[in-house]
Parts: structure tokens; C-alpha cells; sequence
């Protein structure tokens, strides 16, 4: 059973490698991106061995750490003895997180290319990079909410680190603004955690479900109405809301993906935001299960109404903007909009078994889908700003002819985050629109639809730039800087092999949408069961 | 419906050829010739491939493609039946003479951007075999999605100021229509009938709850209403017709604006069914729209001095008739009687308008081309410098107006008696009224371009008289306010000794643009004077008596 | 484990708000230091004092947990340190050692945030030459 190591292989490696460019540094310079290349090299081959054993061998791999002395065991609470309660914290790759922990590893190996000309150059800057990931993988893969918490942290303090690391005054402002929001969200969190902890007695994910379900015997009823829970709940939201960037706590993401360097700026896009939606859509979906929604309707509908206003205000920011990078900043917010929304719709007690269905189909494949458009968006973005200098919108006038390669691929993730089909991008927004269809939750169905035309509001603007506006046109374009802010300069293959690599793989994966909806299946079931544990 | 299906590779071969010909474009961008060679090759095999699938439709067999699970429950897969092969047949038939006349356009105004344009043209064109070929509403929507972006670079294909804002209206149109309204009613199809597929839905839907049947079913006319400039959502086409000719001329008189009505066809005929559509009272609100978007279309265009322009509310008028024809399916079915007619009439009508209305675009393309003249007030004595271009417009306006033996009138025929069998006379009064307004509009071209000269016009009142009169010392505005172009960057019109006289040899023009003038021409007397032997008709029967049984 | 929760309720028969004053005060001071915190993030414009705030926020929470674990004379037992003999047959009601791990946990969070925080502080400071946020945002858009 050697697959059970590979989860806490997944967190330890990139840790331990992060410590590596530090020591070697005192030896040789620069020596950071091979170890990074090397470390993440062997994390997406781990990676993908766990993927392949969760999916194609159908396994739900959990590892306890300290299985030895800790691991599942007869608990005492009272005159009650409890069965199985969990001591020690878990690590689970089910069909759930199995996706995403394929996910970040191959991004973050792919972002490494990019990285290689683009990126800060410095050896600390690859340790931050590692201790990411790993922070990443631990996001995903941890079954226990308080370990989440220290992970969510581990990813903020990196984030923050990681976008200030062109040590320009801007950056520092916006990683300071990150710091602030991110640590009050977190711990917004952590006080979440704390009611449920103190009601249920357990931090173990599965357990907390199964005493908020009123299983064990010294609880009498389901807790689901009691107002602690659902005060938890709200603070939980609240917390991983800010971190996914939801109206109106996005306030330090435009900033923070604007003044980052680029390569990092790919990298939290398609990473950060996306994890912590993850998060979100867990602990709704498995630990506070249907259920508990049944229970409190208000709540779920608070939720749904807050990510319908996310999508919204997001587009129409975004279609505001003259900055290219905050553009699509607050395209985010808009996409992320739309997931919350689905993931509420999951739950929703008007959604039968196939509007479920559809919801966790349309999380899952928008997640993956948005993580790999607007990390490919950034891309070109970033490769065409550090070639031509362009930044602003205006600037982006006639540059398809000297950029193809860059442009078109903008061009083709553009129109997949408009929801073009066949591209990825519609096949998430369809199962989300169907979702909100199926559960006959009008309002929803009319803006999940609409962000179609929302979204093409500032896509549609800057490919007209980019396409059909002649440079002579723009008088008033100022001289542009030859050199990109952070000493890049100019352009690798790397780094536009990522934004083609990224657009085809946005085709692709809408061509490969049923057999993501195919590996998420046990998930659904699990929901539509009300089961706290992903069984394939 | 109980044709063989049989999975065949063609209607995929079909969709690809020209995406495959959109890379070979791209990379032989720096050889004009090759690049336009492929253009032609692609055709010519697309439409090879399509013909060769027509014997085994007509005798009943459809020939599947499928591509596997899109998302759940829906395959993404193609499937050439009668109906599809109509458009198909039609689509890659017309893209041969335009490969042609696109090659001697651009090269006779050294237009830029050449290689985006065939590029984006051959896209355009597998898109809409696509939507012709769909089995289901989700893939036909992933195509007309598709057929969206791949037209939007030729509508902004010009880089200026108006084109880019025609551009920003085609999109916003048409993804308002494919994007929001098509995806929404399929979602709905799909919710209440668990399937997509052509032919499938039907019984589901008459199950359903009624007022749900018809928000989809409006929801879904009203995203293929969209494209097929149906009014109020018509005012797109004018505007792009801001593109190069060719595009305006296919795409915007056959590929793209009937992609739209097809769209209505599939609904109306297979997603619901034509006594469905009866039944729920949706057909008659379709006949309704339809009937007064080709009356105003053919007032508006009365007034339309731009050449184009009035082309372009032409063809919004002429496609309502296919659409009222499918329309008028609902309450002919209801009533019983007049079922086959309409539908007969409307889709024949589709290859009819399409022949028609690429004869007449391509002469004013070439037009364009020879003499830079977009105004119809120009054109007066212009038959003697072009007499086989304006002979041949000639011809297709006739058939427009349904003057027997061209293309229109047998079309226009079957809808009219089709309606007054249904008992739906008034319709039948419109259409006539229609017909005597597109005499209106015209006939005033062909006889100034033939019986007049520039300088002894009679007075042109409907153009130069706008309502409420016009200021003092300004020039008259012929057209709505739109019209600024004319005054500055216009350079057409006669020269100053008036046209010169070109004999009937050819010498007005490339004959690469001349030779598929003639041909499609000659394309619309056939339809008209012997229907029956052009392969049309006969896919048309096989879907009316599909329909019928 | 839910003897945490019970330890700390109310005897039965005080008032509430007696109950709260005397036995539950940490709970009452956990709040306010809560909202004291945000309060001071959202309000001051100085950058420093909106980490302190920020540190004040997390204190509270800290606060909150090692409230749960205690185990107070109230419910007439005392709890003891959670170190239990090997072949123990019955046991006194200890102190759960859980929620003291966790805020030792959150404390070492707590600091490293508070670091990098400074860190940027100081260099917002030397780029700019403030820590206050109106003019930093006065001085920024002169940039």
C-alpha cells in the first residue's frame, strides 16, 4: 500500500526542496530554478501516480499522520463510547481533491518554464515558489479544518512574499493590502473552525460531519439549526470568500495580480483563488453537507445572491479597466462569482439529484477550466507586455501583427472564457446554467447566461484593439518602454509555449469534459447521499 | 423518420476540410497564389464530399459522425439528413464561385490583411456545414457560436472606425442571440426532455408544462431570430455590411443568416413539431413577426440609397419568408391543410434567396471593384459601363420580386398557396404587398442603370426627399445620418464624359469576379424554370414527406 | 469531549448575564478584543497600528480557544493537566490538549504573518517615506 505515502510525499518534497536553493545559494547562484525544476518534476510524477491510483484504481488514499500511534480509534466522550473518531491529522486524495492536486503540480511545473525568463531570478524567490506549492498540496489534500487554516496561511504568507518579490514600492503596497485582508479572511476562518470545534468536539472533517449529522450517541438531534453551527458556517464562508476573491472582499486581488511580477502573477491566478473555491466547495458540499442547508435555506440563498452580485460586478469592473492585467483581475472575480454559485446551487434544498449533479459537474470543470484559461491569459499577457511593453489596453492597438503566436492564443482563451463552445470554458458554464436550470432557480439561470455577454463586454474590447485597431490610430500612445519592469526584457519560447500550450489545452479540455464529470462521480453521489466521506 | 443511419466519417470530413485549409491559408501567407489555391481546393472538396453524400440522403439514408460525450448526456456529433444537406449543399456549392470572385475582390482593391480574410472565410464556411450537419441543439450550437467569432474578423475586417463599431454590434448581436438566448433555451430542452437531439424532443415537450414548452421554444426562435436579422433584432446586418463584398455576399446573404433560419427550421420541424408549434400558439407569433419584418424590411429599403445597404433590408425581408413559411407550419398543421406547401415554400426558398442574393451582391461588389460607386443615385447609365453585371442583377431582382421562371417565384408560389390553403389569407395579402415593394425598390436601379443617363436622371423622390424635409443649404442626407462617408471619402460615380460604353465581350471586368456572376445567375433561372431537376427540391420533398408522415 | 462544552455553561439556576460576567467573561472579552481589532485594521491609516490591529484580531481568536479547553470550577470539577497515566482505570476531567496546540500553532502563524507584514511596512516605508495611507495614496498618484 505504498500509495498511502503519497499524499504527505506531495507536501514534504516541495518543503524540503524549498530549503535547497537557500543552502546550495551559499555555494552558487542562480541555482534556484533547477532545483525548482527538479523538485516540481518529481511532484507532478508523484502527482500523477496519485491521480492515476484515485482514479483509475478507484481508491480513496487516506494517510494519517502518525498513522502508527494516531489513526481512527474508540473514543470516550462522556458515558458514550464514540466509534472510529479520528486523532491525528488526515490526508485525503479522493475524487475530489485528486483532481486538484494534478492540477497544481502540473501548473506549477508549467509556470516554472515561464518562469525561467520572466521571473525574478533570485534563489529566495524559487524557496517561496516551493513552499507554495507545498502549501498548495497540503490545501488540497488535508482532511482536518484547523490543518486547512495552516495552510491557508502557508499559501497567504507565500502569496504575499511571492508578489512583493520584485521589491518595488508598488508590489510591497499590494502585498500589504493582500496581508491585511488575506489574515483578517483567514481568520474570519479560523473563527468558523473554532464554533464547530467547540461543538463537535473534533477538527477531523469527516467527523465533524458525521456529529453535525447528530451520529454519534451523545449527540441527540442533528446540529444543523443550532445557531453556533450556522454562525460557523457563516464565518467559514466568509473567510474563504475573501481568499477566492468574492464581491465585495476582492478589493486586494486587482492590486495584487496587477503589481506582481508576471510569472506570478500566472501562478496565484491559476492557482490561489482556485484552491481556496476548492476549499469552499468542500466544507459546504462534504462537511456541512445538504443537509444542513435543508435545515437553513437563508443561508445557502445569502450565498448564492452574493456570488450572482460577484459575477455581475465583476464583469462590469472589469469592462472598466485600462489596465490589461486588472482587466482580467477582475475577470476572476466574476469567475469565481459563477462557481460559488454553483457550489451553493449543489446544495440548494430545491435542487433535485440531477441539478446536484450538474452543479459539482460545473465546479469541477470551471475550477479546472478557469485555472488553466485565465493562468494561459496571464501568460500572453505578461510575454506580450515584457516584448512589447504594452500594458495598458490602448497599447495592445496592432499587435497581432508583431505577436501571432501571443495574440492568437489570447485570442482563443479569450473566447473560452467568453464561453465559446467547444472550448472549456462553455463546458463549465453550461453544467452551471443547467444546474440553476434543473433546480428552477430563474434568477440564476438568467445570470449565469448573461455573464456570457458580460464577459465578452472586456474581452471583446481588447482583441478589437489587439486585431482591428491599426497603431497609427492611437496617437497618443506614449513611447513604449523597451524593457519589462522586471529586468525579463524580452521574450523565451518558454513562455509563449505556455500561453499556446494553454489555449489548446482550454480546446482540449472542453473535448474532455465527460471524462472529468466521469472522475468526479463518487463525489456527487456522496453529496447527493449526504455522505461526509468520498467513497469511489 | 425511420431512414438507416449509417456511421460514416463524410459529415465530419465535411466541417474539416476548410478548417484544415484555415491552417494551410495561415501558413502560406507569403504566396498569394498558394493561398488562394487552397481556397479553391477546399471547396471543391468540401463540396465534392457533401454531393457525394446526396444519392444515399435521398434515398433515406443519414450518415452519422460522432465525436463521443461532450457533456452529459450529449454527444457532439454531425449527421447529414435531408435537411442539413439542403444548407450544406447550398453553403459549400456557393463557396466555389465566391473562392473565386473573393480572389479577384481583394486583389482588384489590394485590400490588407488578405491572408486573415480567406483565413477567416474558410472558417466561416466549416462552421456553417457544421451547423447544417448538427444532430443535436447543443452542437448546433457549438457552430453557430463558432460561425460568430469566425465571421467577426471580415465585419472589422476594414480597421476603421465604422467597422470596428459594426464589429462590436455583430458580436454583441450575435452572442446576445447564440450565447445568452440559444443556450438558454436548450438548457431548458434539455432540462425537460433529458435529450437534445433533433427528432427526439418532441413528445417530451408536448408532456411538459406548458408555459415552459414555450419560453423554450421563444427563447431558442428568439437566439436563431437573432442571426436570421428578424426584427427588432435585425439592425446588425445593415451594419455589417461594412465588410468586403464576398463576405457580405456569402456569408451575410447565405452562410451566416441562414444558419439562423435553419436554426428555426430544425425547431420548428424536429425539436417541437408542426402541430406542436400549432398547438402551443407559438407558429402563428413566428408568422406574425416574419410578416411584419418583411414588410418594413422593404419599406426601409425603398429609402436605402447605399447600394448595399438596400441589399442588406432585402435580405432581411426575403428571409422572413422562409421564416414565415416555417411559421405558418404550426397553424397549417393545426388546420390540417397547406402543411407541405409552407414548408416546401419556406425551405425552398432558402436556395432561391441564396442564389439570387449572391448574384445581386457580387454585382455590387464588382460594381465597387470597377468603379468605386456604392450609391444607387450614381448608377444611372452604369449599364452601359457594366452591361453583364447589370443584366445579370437584373435577372436575380426579378427573381426577388417572384417574376415567374426565376428561383423566386416558385418558392414564393408554394407559400402563398400554402398559406391561403391553411386559411391564413392574410398572410397571403402581405406577400403579395411584399412583392409589388420589392418591384419598388428594384426596379428604379435596373431601369436607371439601363434607360438613364447621369445627367438626364428623373428625380428620385423616396431617396432624395427624406421625410420632414431637409435643411436649408444642406446637401440631402439620402440615408439617415450615416451617411458621411459619402461626402468625404467618396470617389464614384461617372467620370466627368459620363459612363464609358464597354461592349457585352466582358471587358468591364476581371472575369474572375465576372464568371461566377453569370454562373450563380444562371444557378437561379434553373431553380426557376426547372426545380425539379436541381437536386433541391428533391432533398426538400424527402423532408416534407418526413415531416408530412 | 463534550464536557468542553458543558464545563463552561451556565449553572443552572444564575442569570444569564451574572453567568456570563462571572464564568463566561472570556468569551465576552474574546468579542471585544475581536472587534476591537477589526475596528483598529479598518480605521487607523497608520500601516502599523493596522497590524497591531490585525494582531489584536488573532489574539482574540487564540483567546477563544484556550477558553474552550479550560475546565473552571463552575461545574464543581477541576481540570487537570492532560497527562494521563498509561494503565489509568478512571481519570479525573482534564484540560483537552487540543486547543492549546492549535493557537501554539496559530501563534507561530501569527508571527511570521506579523513579520512579513513589517517587512513590506518597511520597504513601503523606504520607497515612500510614509506609513500613512492617505498619503501614500496621495503620493503614489503623483507617481
Amino acid at each position: 500500500m505504498t500509495e498511502e505515502l503519497l499524499p504527505v510525499l506531495l507536501i514534504v518534497v516541495p518543503i524540503l526542496g524549498a530549503t535547497l536553493p537557500l543552502v546550495l545559494g551559499l555555494f552558487r547562484e542562480r541555482v534556484g530554478w533547477a532545483v525548482a525544476a527538479g523538485t516540481l518534476s518529481v511532484e507532478a510524477a508523484v502527482a500523477t501516480w496519485l491521480g492515476y491510483a484515485v482514479y483509475i484504481g478507484d481508491q480513496r488514499v487516506v494517510h494519517v499522520l502518525g498513522g502508527e500511534t494516531f489513526g481512527r480509534k474508540e473514543v470516550t466522550v462522556g458515558e458514550f463510547d464514540t466509534e472510529g473518531f479520528i486523532v491525528g491529522i488526515e490526508l485525503v486524495a479522493d475524487a475530489l481533491s485528486g483532481l486538484l492536486v494534478v492540477l497544481v503540480a502540473l501548473v506549477a511545473l508549467a509556470v516554472l518554464a515561464y518562469a525561467r525568463r520572466a521571473g525574478p531570478r533570485r534563489n529566495a524567490f524559487y524557496s517561496a515558489y516551493l513552499l507554495l506549492t507545498g502549501g498548495l498540496m497540503g490545501l488540497v489534500l488535508t482532511g482536518d479544518l484547523f490543518n486547512l487554516f495552516v495552510f491557508l496561511e502557508i499559501v497567504g504568507l507565500m502569496t504575499y512574499a511571492l508578489v512583493a518579490s520584485d521589491r518595488s514600492g508598488a508590489s510591497a503596497v499590494a502585498a500589504l493590502k493582500y496581508l491585511i485582508i488575506g489574515t483578517t479572511g483567514a481568520s474570519m476562518y479560523l473563527v468558523g473552525v473554532g464554533y464547530l470545534f467547540v461543538r463537535t468536539g473534533t477538527l477531523n472533517m469527516v467527523d465533524v460531519s458525521r456529529v453535525l449529522a447528530g451520529e454519534p450517541a451523545w449527540v441527540e438531534n442533528a446540529l444543523y439549526s443550532e445557531p453556533l453551527v450556522v454562525a460557523s458556517f457563516g464565518f467559514i464562508a466568509v473567510g474563504l470568500a475573501t481568499k477566492a476573491a468574492i464581491f465585495p472582499l476582492h478589493t486586494w486581488q486587482p492590486d495584487a495580480y496587477s503589481e506582481s511580477p508576471d510569472s506570478v502573477t500566472v501562478l496565484i491566478s491559476a492557482l490561489v483563488s482556485t484552491t481556496a473555491a476548492y476549499a469552499l466547495a468542500r466544507i459546504t458540499w462534504v462537511v456541512f453537507s445538504p443537509d444542513f442547508f435543508a435545515a437553513n435555506p437563508r443561508t445557502v440563498e445569502l450565498l448564492l445572491a452574493i456570488a450572482a452580485v460577484s459575477v455581475v460586478a465583476g464583469s462590469l469592473l472589469a469592462a472598466m479597466q485600462r489596465r490589461v492585467k486588472r482587466v482580467f483581475a477582475y475577470s476572476s472575480v466574476a469567475q469565481f462569482g459563477l462557481i460559488v454559485m454553483a457550489v451553493g446551487t449543489a446544495v440548494h434544498p430545491a435542487a433535485g439529484d440531477q441539478a446536484t449533479q450538474f452543479a459539482v459537474y460545473g465546479v469541477v470543470v470551471h475550477l479546472i477550466g478557469h485555472a488553466v484559461i485565465k493562468g494561459g491569459l496571464f501568460a500572453a499577457i505578461g510575454a506580450l507586455n515584457s516584448s512589447a511593453g504594452a500594458r495598458y489596453v490602448r497599447e495592445y492597438a496592432g499587435l497581432a501583427k508583431q505577436r501571432p503566436f501571443l495574440s492568437g492564443s489570447l485570442a482563443v482563451l479569450g473566447f473560452s472564457l467568453i464561453g465559446v463552445p467547444p472550448a472549456v470554458g462553455f463546458v463549465g458554464k453550461w453544467y452551471i446554467g443547467l444546474a440553476a436550470v434543473e433546480a428552477e432557480l430563474w434568477p440564476l439561470v438568467f445570470v449565469v447566461f448573461a455573464s456570457t455577454l458580460l464577459t465578452l463586454l472586456y474581452v471583446a474590447r481588447l482583441l478589437e484593439k489587439l486585431y482591428f485597431t491599426p497603431l497609427a490610430a492611437e496617437t497618443d500612445t506614449e513611447p513604449r518602454p523597451a524593457v519589462a519592469a522586471d529586468g525579463g526584457g524580452s521574450v523565451s519560447y518558454g513562455m509563449v509555449a505556455l500561453a499556446v500550450l494553454a489555449a489548446v489545452l482550454a480546446v482540449g479540455l472542453g473535448f474532455a469534459g465527460a471524462e472529468l464529470t466521469d472522475a468526479v462521480q463518487p463525489l456527487v453521489e456522496a453529496i447527493q447521499e449526504s455522505s461526509p466521506e468520498v467513497h469511489p | 423518420m425511420t431512414e438507416a443511419a449509417v456511421t460514416d466519417i463524410r459529415p465530419l470530413a465535411a466541417v474539416l476540410v476548410s478548417a484544415v485549409t484555415v491552417v494551410l491559408i495561415l501558413a502560406s501567407h507569403r504566396y498569394p497564389n498558394v493561398r488562394e489555391s487552397w481556397s479553391v481546393l477546399a471547396a471543391l472538396t468540401k463540396f465534392g464530399i457533401i454531393a457525394s453524400m446526396v444519392p444515399g440522403v435521398l434515398d433515406g439514408t443519414e450518415y452519422q459522425a460522432s465525436l463521443g460525450e461532450f457533456v452529459f448526456d450529449i454527444e457532439f456529433s454531425l449527421r447529414a439528413d435531408a435537411l442539413g444537406m439542403v444548407f450544406a449543399l447550398l453553403a459549400s456549392f456557393l463557396w466555389i464561385f465566391t473562392a473565386f470572385y473573393a480572389a479577384g475582390y481583394m486583389r482588384g482593391l489590394s485590400e490588407h490583411n488578405q491572408t486573415r480574410f480567406f483565413a477567416a472565410f474558410a472558417a466561416s464556411l466549416s462552421t456553417a456545414v457544421g451547423v447544417a450537419f448538427a444532430e443535436n441543439l447543443l452542437t448546433i450550437f457549438v457552430f453557430y457560436e463558432l460561425l460568430s467569432v469566425a465571421t467577426y474578423p471580415l465585419v472589422a475586417h476594414d480597421e476603421t472606425e465604422e467597422a470596428r463599431t459594426a464589429g462590436r454590434k455583430y458580436l454583441a448581436y450575435t452572442f446576445f442571440g447564440g450565447g445568452l438566448l440559444v443556450l438558454a433555451g436548450t438548457a431548458l430542452v434539455f432540462a425537460m426532455a433529458g435529450t437534445t437531439e433533433f427528432g427526439q424532443t418532441a413528445a417530451d415537450l408536448a408532456d411538459a408544462n406548458t408555459a415552459l414548452a414555450r419560453a423554450a421554444f421563444g427563447l431558442l426562435a428568439a437566439g436563431f431570430g437573432v442571426k436570421a436579422a428578424l426584427m427588432p433584432a435585425h439592425s446588425w446586418l445593415p451594419d455589417a455590411m461594412v465588410a468586403p463584398t464576398p463576405v457580405s455576399g456569402l456569408l451575410h446573404a447565405v452562410a451566416v443568416v441562414k444558419s439562423g433560419v435553419f436554426g428555426i427550421a430544425r425547431l420548428v420541424l424536429e425539436v417541437y413539431n408542426p402541430e406542436l408549434v400549432g398547438e402551443l400558439g407559438v407558429g402563428i407569433v413566428l408568422a406574425i413577426v416574419a410578416a411584419v419584418t418583411l414588410t418594413v424590411a422593404s419599406i426601409i429599403a425603398l429609402r436605402a440609397d447605399r447600394l448595399k445597404r438596400r441589399l442588406a433590408y432585402s435580405t432581411i425581408s426575403q428571409l422572413s419568408y422562409i421564416v414565415l413559411g416555417l411559421g405558418l407550419a404550426g397553424p397549417a398543421a393545426v388546420a390540417g391543410a397547406g402543411l407541405e406547401n409552407v414548408i416546401r415554400g419556406g425551405l425552398l426558398h432558402i436556395p432561391a434567396h441564396a442564389f439570387m442574393k449572391l448574384t445581386l451582391f457580387f454585382c455590387a461588389g464588382i460594381i465597387h471593384v470597377e468603379t468605386h460607386t456604392d450609391y444607387i443615385s450614381e448608377m444611372d447609365g452604369i449599364g452601359k459601363r457594366m452591361p453583364l453585371t447589370m443584366a445579370a442583377f437584373a435577372v436575380a431582382a426579378a427573381g426577388m420580386a417572384g417574376i415567374p421562371l426565376v428561383a423566386g417565384f416558385v418558392s414564393k408560389w408554394f407559400i402563398l398557396i400554402g398559406a391561403v390553403e391553411a386559411s391564413q389569407s392574410v398572410f397571403a395579402v402581405v406577400l403579395l404587398i411584399s412583392g409589388v415593394l420589392n418591384i419598388a425598390y428594384f426596379w428604379p436601379i435596373v431601369y436607371g442603370a439601363f434607360f438613364e443617363s447621369h445627367d438626364s436622371a428623373d428625380s428620385k423622390p423616396l431617396v432624395e426627399g427624406p421625410f420632414g424635409g431637409h435643411l436649408a443649404d444642406g446637401e440631402p442626407v439620402p440615408d439617415g445620418g450615416d451617411e458621411t462617408a459619402h461626402e468625404e471619402g467618396h470617389h464614384g460615380g461617372p467620370g466627368p464624359g459620363g459612363w464609358d460604353r464597354v461592349g457585352w465581350t466582358g471587358g468591364e471586368g476581371s472575369w474572375l469576379m465576372l464568371g461566377p456572376i453569370l454562373a450563380i445567375a444562371t444557378g437561379a433561372v434553373v431553380l426557376g424554370v426547372v426545380p425539379f431537376e436541381a437536386v433541391f427540391l428533391d432533398l426538400i420533398e424527402s423532408v416534407v414527406q418526413g415531416v408530412a408522415a | 469531549m463534550s464536557r468542553l462544552v458543558s464545563a463552561t455553561a451556565g449553572v443552572t439556576g444564575t442569570p444569564l448575564v451574572t453567568d456570563i460576567l462571572t464564568n463566561q467573561y472570556t468569551y465576552l472579552l474574546f468579542a471585544l478584543l475581536l472587534v476591537i481589532g477589526l475596528y483598529m485594521v479598518v480605521a487607523s491609516s497608520n500601516l502599523v497600528k493596522k497590524i497591531i490591529g490585525l494582531n489584536l484580531f488573532q489574539s482574540a481568536i487564540f483567546l477563544f480557544f484556550v477558553s474552550t479547553a479550560y475546565l473552571g470550577e463552575s461545574g464543581g470539577e477541576s481540570g487537570q493537566a492532560p497527562i494521563i497515566p498509561k494503565k489509568a482505570v478512571a481519570y479525573d476531567p482534564y484540560a483537552s490538549p487540543l486547543p492549546q496546540v492549535i493557537v501554539l500553532t496559530a501563534i507561530v502563524v501569527g508571527v511570521a504573518l506579523t513579520a512579513v507584514g513589517l517587512a513590506l511596512v518597511i520597504r513601503i516605508y523606504g520607497e515612500y517615506g510614509t506609513l500613512d495611507e492617505e498619503t501614500l495614496r496621495e503620493v503614489r498618484a503623483d507617481d
